[in-house]
């Protein structure tokens, strides 16, 4: 992950941390859209994820002196953003996701990889963006987690409450979760999913 | 399958690898021995190697979704980049400080003196309404929860000042401006010197003592045998107050006697209370049995929830009492106004000022006894005044039908605000915050425009405005409660039917709280509080939203 825009990252979080608001400013510039896009990905609604953008920056105004300089920023970034939304989710409980003792009951099978292709080939990125919302949280935040914010599975292992081994299982579960919403706008059946 | 794919790559009997194995394999997951093995089998199997394919370009369609910009940044947040600046909770604590201070300068500069004026006449308030809120000897004895409602605000205010001003200040001189701030509180004149604090198992002021500050008693046993020149809080399993206390006794407590004499108010908590001794000011008591013995005086009135209550002694001015049961045998010369099942008025009892008496039965008033009127006596049934009548839960559904027709008018007509408010709603700080702002200064803001000319369409405009905020508040609040038993929704009927689901409980709800009748009060004013900061919240935000501004590129993931 690379810091984006013009601004120098390091130098606006020291002097953030300083107490330097044009800092402080130029650090939100930079990042807001990327977190908002983040929050947006992962959460159910577009108000939810404006509310979460504005909280997510509150933590880390109040978290700066908690940043550890030598790792990426946006990492750290994304954590925090990662918190929160997964924190806000599980308060709310919406849709229940299979536990993690299931994970162990997903079958190990070899697809039909020309089904798949061609499940891919028909999807745009804003059809890929509808299936997500149909997700469970969980199956929608480990596909964001990896594939948004580039997380590790330790990582995401850590985020999720889930054992490190069982991380390919989320994701791999939420694979097949996507493909049966994207069956559900129209396609055919891909996969084992189930 | 027993242990985690990712540890226990095996084929699957199959020829071909599994797709866990695959994907293992795509994401760099799988050691170095097994990664070997998955390259050479997807160059043999074209099987697999297709199904690789398949998954990166998988993983490529997914990275491409998530990071493609689709939409702007929404208005509020590139307007939130100043906002972001300080953080939201002080606007709160502002918020809360300036209500806080509102409700203490309405009281003291309003209604406190024509009180004052009023009791100087000779009028001591004795409606109801009188009585709770604005009678002077009801209030002395908050007057301590006032002063702390007036420092809190004052805290409030100079910490948001500081927070406004650290931009100009560095952390050690806000630090230093903090301090001095609180030293300079502690500093102020206090009515009270220096509090003391017992505990035990028999905490005790013991009859040669004298205490010259407040006191505060907790353990199993307290009793206060000597002289508190302050006040006394005591939470305890039992208070006995057998000797003099020139304050006020705050008490949470099994139970309570007093013997004494306390020259403030008393005000008990407990389960039963039993005053034999002297009050030289008012009772308030929420107790399951309270007693005023023959010996026992309260020479200003009593306020007193309770399942019975016998009155054997002498109250100076009135009562005003919701029991199940009321024995009058003493005496009290001011009016008394009483809700209960039962009112027995014996021989020996003696009332100066009318009675008001809501019951399900008639009183038993005995010829003996000396009253300067007949009792007023109101019928009320005593299912009803329970909330178990039929005609109850008639009239209970009706509203409830007629707030869930509102509702659904709102969300046709304003789907997207009425979701906004709905979504305000679940920040909790800020709509409790603000609903106890804009609810208390809206209305006196209406009233102070109105006095002007030009003002007064304003005025009447506003309070109008208020009274609809007021009206669908509950809606909000029963909005927000079905969406936390369904979760969120974009949809208008989903929000409809979250809608009736969150009034159908709150339905449910207050009729069953209704019996306690203090609760079913404060849960409508919660409710209705709730419901109407979101509403606020709302249109806050509606007139703090600026245009949109374009986005920048995303992070590169």
């Amino acid at each position: 992950m690379s810091v984006p825009g013009t601004v120098d990252a390091s130098q606006a979080i020291a002097r953030a941390r300083a107490g330097d608001q044009e800092a402080w400013g130029d650090l939100y510039r930079e990042f807001a859209p990327a977190i908002f896009r983040f929050c947006r990905r992962a959460l159910p609604t577009r108000e939810d994820a404006e509310d979460a953008t504005m909280e997510v920056f509150m933590k880390v105004r109040d978290k700066l002196h908690q940043y550890d300089s030598t790792r990426p920023f946006t990492s750290w970034l994304y954590k925090v953003a990662a918190n929160h939304c997964w924190d806000l989710l599980r308060r709310r409980k919406i849709r229940q996701d299979k536990e993690t003792e299931d994970l162990d009951t997903l079958p190990l099978e070899h697809p039909d990889a020309s089904q798949l292709e061609q499940l891919i080939e028909k999807r745009t990125s804003e059809e890929v963006r509808k299936a997500l919302d149909k997700l469970p949280a969980r199956a929608r935040m480990a596909l964001v987690l990896r594939y948004y914010s580039d997380m590790s599975y330790d990582e995401i292992a850590d985020e999720l409450g889930v054992r490190r081994a069982f991380v390919g299982v989320v994701l791999l579960r939420a694979r097949h979760e996507l493909r049966q919403a994207l069956e559900g706008l129209g396609t055919l059946a891909v996969g084992g999913a189930g | 399958m027993s242990s985690p794919p990712g540890t226990n790559l095996q084929n699957t009997g199959t020829p071909h690898l599994d797709e866990m194995t695959i994907l293992l394999y795509l994401e760099r997951q799988l050691d170095r021995a097994r990664a070997a093995e998955v390259s050479t089998h997807t160059q043999e199997c074209s099987s697999c190697r297709l199904l690789l394919r398949a998954l990166e370009r998988e993983s490529r369609l997914l990275t491409r979704a998530m990071l493609e910009e689709e939409e702007p940044l929404p208005a509020r947040l590139a307007s939130f980049q100043q906002a972001a600046r300080r953080s939201l909770q002080w606007i709160w604590m502002l918020t809360f400080g300036l209500a806080a201070t509102g409700v203490y300068a309405l009281y003291t500069s309003y209604i406190e003196p024509v009180q004052n004026r009023l009791q100087d006449a000779g009028f001591g308030g004795t409606n109801l309404l009188g009585l709770l809120i604005f009678q002077g000897a009801f209030w002395k004895g908050w007057q301590s929860m006032i002063s702390l409602v007036e420092v809190l605000a004052l805290v409030t205010l100079g910490t948001f000042t500081a927070m406004v001003l650290r931009r100009r200040l560095r952390r050690g001189s806000m630090l230093a401006m903090l301090l001095a701030g609180m030293c300079g509180v502690m500093l102020m004149p206090s009515g009270t010197t220096a509090t003391e604090f017992r505990k035990g198992q028999n905490a005790e002021v013991t009859s040669s003592e004298v205490i010259k500050s407040d006191i505060f008693l907790s353990g199993d046993r307290l009793s206060v045998d000597g002289t508190v020149e302050g006040d006394v809080y005591a939470f305890g399993r039992s208070l006995d107050v057998t000797g003099h206390v020139l304050g006020d006794v705050i008490v949470f407590a099994h139970d309570v006697r007093v013997t004494g004499q306390v020259d403030g108010n008393v005000r008990s908590f407990a389960n039963n209370l039993n005053v034999s001794g002297t009050i030289s000011r008012s009772l308030t008591s929420v107790c399951e049995e309270l007693t005023l013995d023959k010996n026992g005086k309260i020479n200003r009135s009593v306020t007193s929830f309770a399942d019975r209550f016998l009155l054997d002694g002498h109250i100076g001015h009135d009562v005003l009492a919701f029991n199940q049961r009321l024995d009058l045998r003493g005496q009290v010369q001011g009016d008394i106004r009483l809700r209960a099942d039962v009112f027995t008025i014996e021989s020996s009892a003696q009332v100066g000022g009318p009675i008001h008496y809501k019951g399900s039965k008639p009183p038993d008033v005995s010829p003996q006894a000396k009253l300067a009127s007949a009792v007023d006596y109101e019928h009320v049934e005593k299912n009803e005044r329970h909330g178990g009548g039929v005609h109850y839960y008639f009239w209970r559904l009706l509203w409830s039908g007629a707030f869930i027709l509102y509702g659904l008018v709102l969300i046709m007509l304003m789907p997207q605000f009425a979701g906004d408010c709905i979504k305000s709603a679940e920040n909790v700080g800020a709509s409790l915050g603000l609903g106890l702002l804009v609810g208390i200064s809206a209305p006196i803001a209406a009233g102070i425009a109105c006095i002007t000319f030009v003002g007064f369409p304003l005025g009447i405009l506003g309070f109008m405005l208020w009274l609809i905020m007021l009206f669908s508040a509950q809606i909000v609040f029963g909005g927000l409660i079905g969406r936390w038993i369904l979760g969120p929704t974009e949809d208008k009927w989903g929000r409809v039917g979250r809608m009736a689901l969150g009034m159908a409980i709150i339905g449910v709800i207050v009729p069953l709280i209704h019996y306690v009748q203090i609760l079913d009060l404060i849960f409508r004013i919660a409710a209705m509080t709730w419901g109407f900061g979101a509403i606020a919240l709302t249109l806050y935000k509606r007139v703090a939203a600026t245009p949109s501004i374009p986005i920048p590129p995303p992070i590169a993931a």
